[in-house]
């Protein structure tokens, strides 16, 4: 990498140029969640900043307070060594910086040149649109992307690469000093990334600071001249890419203590006989998946975030369809072509969105826990209560769900208490529930309630009871399941036993490039 | 460019309503042959220029992602406050511009609720709907109120050419607002803002403040066609008005407003929509269709319009996620 513009110019009345841009130990907490933790660096004009870290390190939290959509708790940003206050993100645009995100937020039914624009459109005193610049300018960024698309084209009708560039042309044209991309070549072709980077190149020479999110290895060290490492909300350590390589990038990633959370679980040593099998599973997002599952057995899937792990299990669950492939549950070969049989069928999915999925808010603890099984518990044509209320109690007691009262609204539960709710409602007796699949349960709740949260999964194994155990938070994998499975892409690129596993083995395999 | 020519045009949606409304014309001509003669045109003119005058606002509310089901009464209230004014001997302007500031109060309470208080505006409109609806029957103890002949009432009965004018009125304000959504950076942050609000939100754009404007226009707007109303009729009456807001909304969505924001429509469109709608409802009226069953098949043609709607969100939705393949 050669470095340009290498001398730093911290002269406050520069006007925007040459200034480096310092966030200074910022914090942000969200409700069971730091999210950020005393984050500080420096990022230098004319130089690409890489910000890397796993799912949950806190990159795009990071991104959001830079543009103002999120105040810090603590800390201050700080451009050309002036604090900057952002109450809206309208003030940092201002402020001149410049957020690309993941997310494409474009609105489909207007012009690739509106879009461009996003109502920063250049109009008369009196309000009435100036046209032609509009087109001129349009036209000029277009070309200089070095694309062929008409400015007055529906957004809609754009392939996602091309609509990934105007999210893109959007921040150019804006001519922010500081420009960050969330991500930005998950959806482009290698055409667009090439003429992305190219882009790149560009912006550093003119002296910009760019903040680049990815976690592709190879692209940060094409492009990046510096690297922020974060972990957990905190940052580890910031370093040149010309001095580091992957195996030291993928240690800081990972690299942490680990408590004797997993030592004191008490886990299951007898497996039983295989309970599901599948075999070459494709659908349209995952490719050939094969794996076993033991009575007893905690199997972990383990990968970034659209790896594919989620879609494996809706597809064994009867959420989506299968392509080909099959999958045998109990040596009886099944497709399911509605969740309800796969739950009649002894199968119960946990899902990732825990508050859209897998519980009805605004109801009760104890509607919630009898979800599945109240057909069991009519008494004639009314429900028997106190066949509900012994359920739920059992449930309550088994999985110490703290609730003032079975009557209490979910939804004024904590994460931990509600995920427990879940596991109550799949685990009661009426049900016979051989196989659970669940999706990140660990996310957004405290450390004290993901320990027995362990425990319950472990506890399910020693019943006999197959578990499948996405995550996305690698140290809980590898310590709880008993087998790992690594996606990439679509793909298994690795399965591991739990005594092989470390962080950086199952990183490299989930970061394969 | 994309297409040939034919395909543009058959594209323009204006185009393809104006070949339907051309062919409920011939049906309803051959089902009467009443239905060409120039008095009743008159009468199609009529009629849309209420719906059409508060389709205007509320269209341009829908786009910046909200919706209005209180137009209706707005402009009941409306006629009803301009009939009263105008019993006080007050100047017809005066009172005029009075209503249409009360319309500005109407839409800013029904703001209110939806921004600061987190309604939904599709039942807090409802409710206030019920509410101005009302109030016109309490101010006027449920008879209706006179308006002397005078300059006011011919805003309403009077001609230029063969165009009645209320319908000159309907037709210069879509121009106007035509111009604004199209050519003017605040229609097109509007329209933004329906689109894609988070979009609109981190672009720093205020939101709660257009859709603010978009509800007081809205009142307003519907104040005035129900003023309008009041001056063709001769009286302001508590029952005036009734149901415009259906063939208002039906227009807009007809013209390809979305009612789950984002559908963006040109004025011409949406007039075009209008005359369709009122060329159905009235061609109704010729063949003498039982005026029960003309409410029927009105809310039928809203359900149609739904349908056709509800296809075009799901596609636009489906286009933003894939796009194109490569």
């Amino acid at each position: 990498m050669t470095e340009v513009n290498t001398s730093v110019n911290t002269d406050r009345n520069a006007g925007g140029k040459g200034m480096a841009l310092e966030v200074d130990n910022i914090s942000k907490s969200f409700p069971g969640v730091k999210a950020l933790q005393n984050v500080s660096f420096r990022a230098e004009p004319g130089k690409v900043l890489a910000l890397l870290g796993e799912n949950g390190a806190g990159k795009s939290t990071l991104l959001k307070v830079l543009s103002g959509d999120i105040k810090p708790d603590e800390g201050e940003v700080r451009i050309g060594g002036v604090p900057q206050k952002f109450d809206a993100p309208v003030q940092a645009i201002q402020a001149g910086i410049s957020v690309i995100y993941q997310e494409r937020q474009l609105v489909p039914s207007m012009s690739v040149l509106e879009n461009i624009y996003c109502g920063d459109l250049p109009a008369t005193k009196a309000g009435f649109l100036k046209k032609k610049e509009m087109r001129q300018t349009a036209e000029r960024i277009i070309q200089e992307f070095g694309l062929e698309i008409d400015p007055f084209e529906k957004l809609g009708r754009l392939s996602t690469a091309h609509q990934q560039m105007v999210e893109i042309m959007k921040a150019y044209r804006r001519d922010s000093q500081i420009i960050a991309f969330d991500e930005p070549t998950a959806s482009l072709t290698d055409k667009e990334v090439t003429i992305l980077f190219d882009l790149i190149q560009r912006l550093k020479e003119q002296g910009k600071i760019i903040l680049y999110v990815s976690h592709r290895l190879a692209e940060i060290f094409q492009i990046t001249d510096e690297i922020v490492v974060l972990k957990d909300g905190r940052m580890v350590k910031q370093l040149k890419t010309a001095e580091t390589n992957e195996a030291e990038l993928i240690k800081a990633m990972v690299g942490r203590d680990i408590g004797d959370t997993y030592s004191s679980l008490k886990r299951n040593d007898k497996m039983g006989d295989v309970l599901l099998e599948v075999n070459n599973l494709t659908t349209d997002a995952v490719h050939d998946v094969s794996f076993k599952l033991r009575r007893g057995e905690i199997v972990g899937f383990a990968g970034l975030v659209g790896a594919g792990r989620t879609e494996v299990v809706r597809a064994i669950f009867g959420a989506d369809p299968i392509i080909s492939g099959e999958v045998i549950l109990d040596g009886e070969k099944v497709n399911f072509k509605h969740p309800k049989d796969a739950i009649d069928a002894g199968i119960a999915l946990c899902p990732e969105d825990r508050k859209e999925q897998g519980l009805i808010r605004f109801r009760s603890v104890q509607d919630n826990v009898c979800l599945p099984v109240f057909k069991k518990m009519r008494k004639g044509l009314i429900l028997d209560r106190k066949k509900q209320e012994a359920l739920t109690e059992k449930a309550v007691e088994k999985y110490s769900i703290r609730t003032p009262t079975f009557e209490k609204l979910v939804v004024e539960l904590s994460g931990g208490n509600q995920q427990k709710v879940i596991l109550g409602r799949w685990t009661s007796e009426l049900l016979t529930t051989k196989l659970l699949i669940l999706d990140e349960p660990t996310k957004g709740i405290d450390v004290g309630t993901k320990a027995e949260i362990y425990q319950i999964l472990c506890d399910l194994a020693r019943e006999g009871k197959g578990v499948i155990f996405i995550s996305s938070e690698l140290p809980e994998v590898i310590n709880i399941a008993d087998t790992i499975i690594v996606m990439h892409n679509g793909h298994i690129t690795g399965t591991l036993a739990r005594e092989d596993a470390t962080e950086e083995k199952v990183m490299s395999l989930a970061m394969l490039d | 460019m994309n297409g040939s020519f034919i395909k543009r045009i058959t594209r323009n949606k204006a185009f393809s309503l104006a070949i339907i409304m051309f062919a409920v014309w011939i049906i309803f001509f051959l089902l009467n042959h009443n239905y060409f003669v120039g008095e009743n045109f008159t009468g199609i003119m009529n009629t849309s220029s209420l719906s059409g005058t508060i389709a205007i606002g509320l269209a341009c509310l829908m786009m910046s992602g909200s919706i209005d089901l209180s137009a209706g009464a707005e402009g009941c209230f409306g006629g009803v406050l301009v009939a009263l004014f105008l019993r006080t001997g007050m100047n017809w302007i005066l009172a005029l511009l009075l209503t249409i500031l009360c319309g500005v109060v109407m839409g800013l309470i029904n703001a209110f609720w939806v921004n600061a208080m987190k309604l939904m505006p599709f039942i807090s409109t409802i409710a206030m709907s019920s509410i101005y609806q009302a109030m016109a029957v309490i101010v006027t103890k449920s008879s209706e109120i006179a308006i002397g002949e005078g300059p006011f009432t011919r805003l309403g009965t009077g001609h230029i050419g063969i165009f009645p004018l209320p319908f000159i009125i309907m037709v210069i304000l879509m121009v106007i607002y035509g111009l604004m959504l199209n050519y003017t950076k605040f229609g097109r942050r509007l329209i933004l803002c329906g689109g894609n609000r988070t979009a609109a939100r981190l672009a720093g754009i205020n939101h709660q403040k257009i859709t603010t404007i978009m509800f007081a226009n809205c009142g307003a707007i519907s104040a005035l066609a129900g003023a309008i109303l009041a001056a063709r009729m001769n009286n302001g009456g508590p029952r005036a008005v009734l149901g415009a807001e259906m063939d208002a909304m039906t227009a807009a969505i007809i013209g390809g407003v979305s009612f789950l924001g984002g559908g963006t429509s040109g004025m011409g469109t949406i007039f075009v929509a209008l005359l369709l709608v009122n060329s159905f409802n009235n061609g109704l009226q010729v063949i003498k269709v039982n005026s029960f069953w003309q409410f029927v098949t009105r809310g039928g043609l809203l359900i149609l319009a739904l349908i056709v709607d509800y296809f075009r969100e799901s596609r636009r939705q489906k286009a933003l996620k894939q796009g194109a393949k490569v």
